[in-house]
């Protein structure tokens, strides 16, 4: 059974439509890579995902349960989204770190809170705290940066701010892990650094949407490849199929403006 | 400037009367008809049966109000009552050498208008609080009921007189030209001040008077600040109250160099002015005042403390 | 040449206008304070009130376009949009921040006697009244700069991980804000320690009136002139102090950008 399954997912800005009839699927353990030009909607359609943008219509889904209906006001209380919203994990294009907590506080400080919020958390502190360290050092040990655990995050490149980013997200271990456009506000020398944090993701099979604009990686690391255009979901498909061989005219010509750019 | 900000004052209240229905508009008119209207025989006694013989009638000419009617037939006399039952009189001061102040060293106040304001009292049966308020505002501050008097070397004139009930005058006073001692010579005998740069304190009698004989007004908040105006050379004179100019200029304070020449009442051609204790308006405590003063001039009590201050000349004994 | 400035502080004089001095000084400064104690969180409040996006009209007016099929526009649009605690608050601030504090302090301690609604305990009351509800819309302009200052990426972040609005606030926005509002705070604390002077108008005995009462005669001195600008010092090392503890806060603040 399909982790995530999104159906009809429409959304409008005013009278604009920027989502209209959106569905796709996506199984445990496989990545999905989104392409498509600027405003096509791949980022709403994420901030969808992450109840930052509530739909007008259509429903979501995850393991089989529905956590959004846009016609069941049941499925959008407030105290419940908090819940729902620990299914996804997110990286934002401008990584979004706290500036005044360290990578490690920073990776930490979401479990933290959840862990106080349970009944035994007063007999167990000292316990729980220390896990949850340990759990976030070894986070930033497998990002590489398990020397900068210590350092604000303005003392830390652009590459290296968002692959604490993506720690932070892994710490609350979420069905799927979501990427909006992770390197495109870093410098070319840097973008490599977190790709490689991703790709080795993907390979330790972490359920992963990948907003990108990297086709090459996009074609090597994901299992799907959705290209959207005006909000809609024009072609999808296996990632090299998709990429190497579409089969829509619209497609078509972005990956040939893509690849000329 | 203080125009503006009565008007300003005024705007603020206007809105916050009509916030509140214009309910209490009422109450102060017709207060102060019945005041005027009153035949002045009964203002000697205050025994509670003649009053009630002059409110009769005041309550039938009032219309309506009928749950009220003894509250406002109390209105007139209700400031008496008032005092009496909070059973503090709050006189509003301000520091003024001879009149009120304090000693070296001590936190009483004393001058003529303090004892006295101590024995009225007495005589009241009431404690007396002394509360130093800023001069511009006295009636604010007595309408506002934060003071119940002011008692202070008040000059009676025609602003005094609209906002207040004013006492029987109690006292004399002038107002005196203040110039440096060096040039002192310069401005004797002068019958107008035009083309003079004159400090006087903002509201004063002494800017009335200064205005009179043309002079170029400077106003600023306090009579002391009309000193430093003429010691700095900013104002060529200054114009305050003759009883002031004793106490703060000439040997021993900070302006030596500083003496005063000229009775602006004389040059004017005025009679003295006159000092009198001010009321909230319609209040009783006039009659109260008056017929308490009257007895304290017959029993001696007044020239006795005048000539302890000095004011054995100045004061009315009438 | 030292001596008569020794005799000179160790008269009776200057002893006396010392210690008239800091008696009213002391009472400038619990006006200070007081004002900062109650204007912080009511700035707060205030800010909050001037950013409340509640708009009751805005889902029945929509559902009623929806009903007719057409779109808002024009003046139901902007009918929609209207957010009435935004609105009240932004008023009271205008009102508050666009007339002079004296006119507030004479309004606020004059206005109720004279309507007889009811008479203030004293006169620091009403000035403290006055001070916090004029400070604190002041603060309320700088809070709401600083609130909508932080990225709202920050805010984001805080909500995918899962945390509550209030965690939110608390952990990801507050320290930011603080450190956004910190150099424009310390402009108007320094201003509030020179503003409490005008609470002489009212005759409350703060240091200025102090100063000013040897002008015109005060436990026998009268004509002293030097009293007045010697309340100066005061107001220095105060606002000195004053300067140095929010430039230490600042400092503080500096290990995160």
């Amino acid at each position: 059974m399909a982790i995530l399954e999104v159906r009809d997912l429409q959304k409008h800005f005013d009278r604009t439509p920027v989502l209209e009839n959106i569905s796709f699927s996506l199984e445990k353990g496989q990545s999905v890579a989104i392409i498509g030009s600027s405003g096509s909607g791949k980022t709403t359609l994420l901030r969808c995902l992450n109840f930052l943008e509530k739909p007008d219509s259509g429903t979501i889904w995850v393991d089989g349960q529905c956590i959004f209906d846009a016609d069941d006001p049941a499925t959008q209380r407030e105290a419940d989204v908090r819940q729902k919203r620990l299914h996804f994990g997110m990286v934002f294009q401008s990584f979004n770190l706290f500036p005044q907590y360290t990578a490690l506080r920073n990776v930490t400080l979401a479990k933290e809170l959840l862990a106080k919020a349970q009944p035994d958390f007063k007999q167990n502190k000292r316990a729980i705290l220390d896990e949850i360290q340990a759990e976030g050092r070894e986070l930033l040990a497998r990002i590489g940066l398990a020397d900068r655990a210590d350092h604000y995050p303005h003392q830390l490149s652009g590459g290296q701010q968002q692959r604490v980013a993506i720690a932070r997200a892994l710490a609350l271990h979420p069905d799927i892990l979501c990427f909006d456009e992770p390197t495109s506000a870093l410098d070319p020398e840097l973008t490599g650094e977190v790709l490689r944090v991703i790709r080795s993701l993907a390979q330790q099979k972490t359920t992963m949407i990948i907003v990108t604009h990297e086709m090459a990686f996009a074609r090597d690391v994901a299992d799907q490849v959705i290209f959207m255009d005006g909000g809609v979901i024009v072609e999808q498909g296996p990632a090299r199929d998709v990429i190497e061989h579409p089969r829509e005219e619209r497609t078509r010509q972005f990956l040939t403006r893509y690849s000329e750019n | 400037m203080k125009k503006l900000l009565a008007l300003l004052l005024a705007t603020v209240m206007v809105f916050s009367l009509t916030a509140c229905g214009g309910d209490s508009a009422d109450t102060t008119e017709p207060a102060d008809t019945t005041e005027t209207t009153e035949p002045s025989g009964t203002d000697e006694t205050t025994e509670p049966s003649g009053t009630d013989e002059t409110t009769e009638p005041a309550d039938t000419t009032e219309p309506a109000d009928g749950e009220t009617s003894d509250e406002t037939s109390g209105d007139a006399a209700s400031d008496l009552a008032y005092v009496q039952d909070k059973g503090t009189l709050v006189v509003g001061i301000t520091d003024f050498e001879p009149m009120d102040y304090r000693a070296e060293g001590s936190d009483e106040w004393i001058g003529f208008d303090a004892d006295m304001a101590k024995h009225f009292g007495e005589y009241l049966g009431v404690d007396v609080e002394f509360m130093e308020i800023t001069w511009d505002y006295k009636v604010m501050e007595l309408d506002s009921k934060n003071i119940d008097v002011v008692w202070n070397g008040m000059t009676i004139n025609d602003e005094v007189l609209a906002a207040m009930s004013v006492s029987n005058p109690y006292c004399l006073n002038a107002q005196v030209l203040v110039v440096p001692a060096d040039s002192a010579a310069d401005f004797e005998n002068l019958t107008s001040l035009e083309g003079l740069n004159v400090a006087v304190e903002s509201g004063s009698a002494g800017e009335e008077a200064a205005t009179a004989l043309g002079a170029t007004t400077i106003p600023v908040q306090a009579q002391s600040n009309t000193l430093l105006e003429v010691s700095a050379g900013t104002a060529d004179a200054a114009v305050i109250d003759l009883l002031m100019a004793g106490a703060m200029i000439g040997e021993g304070t900070s302006y030596a160099d500083l003496t005063y020449t000229l009775n602006l009442n004389d040059a004017q051609g005025l009679p003295s002015e006159e000092y009198g204790v001010g009321f909230r308006q319609g209040s009783d405590l006039v009659d109260e005042f008056n017929t308490f003063w009257t007895e304290k001039v017959a029993d001696g009590t007044v020239m006795a403390v005048a000539t302890e201050y000095g004011l054995q000349e100045a004061v009315i004994l009438e | 040449m030292e001596s008569p400035l020794i005799e000179f502080f160790q008269s009776d004089e200057f002893r006396t206008v010392l210690s008239a001095l800091n008696t009213g000084f002391v009472t400038t400064l619990q006006l200070f304070f007081i004002t900062l104690i109650g204007a912080i969180p009511l700035g707060l409040v205030i800010s909050f009130g001037s950013m409340n996006r509640w708009a009751p009209l805005g889902r029945p007016l929509r559902y009623l376009a929806r009903r007719k099929g057409s779109g808002l526009a024009g003046f139901w649009k902007v009918l929609a949009g209207f957010r009435p605690i935004s609105a009240v608050t932004r008023l009271v601030v205008w009102v508050f921040r666009g007339t002079p504090l004296v006119l507030q302090i004479l309004a606020i301690f004059y206005v109720p006697g004279m309507k007889d609604w009811f008479n203030w305990p004293s006169r620091m009351a009403a000035v403290c009244a006055a001070f916090i509800v004029n400070y604190a819309c002041y603060f309320s302009e700088i809070f709401r700069g600083g609130i909508q200052g932080v990225p709202v990426g920050q805010q984001e972040a805080g909500q995918v991980l899962g945390m509550t609005k209030w965690q939110i606030f608390r952990r990801v926005t507050l320290l930011q804000m603080v450190k956004r509002i910190v150099p424009p705070m310390s402009n108007e604390i320094i201003t509030l320690v020179k503003d409490t002077s005008l609470a002489r108008t009212i005759a409350l005995q703060e240091i200025i009136w102090m100063g000013e009462s040897f002008l015109k005669g005060n436990q026998g001195y009268s004509g002293l002139l030097w009293p007045l600008f010697f309340t100066g010092v005061y107001f220095l090392v105060f606002s000195g102090i004053v300067t140095v503890l929010l430039g230490r806060l600042e400092k503080k603040l500096e290990f995160f950008r």
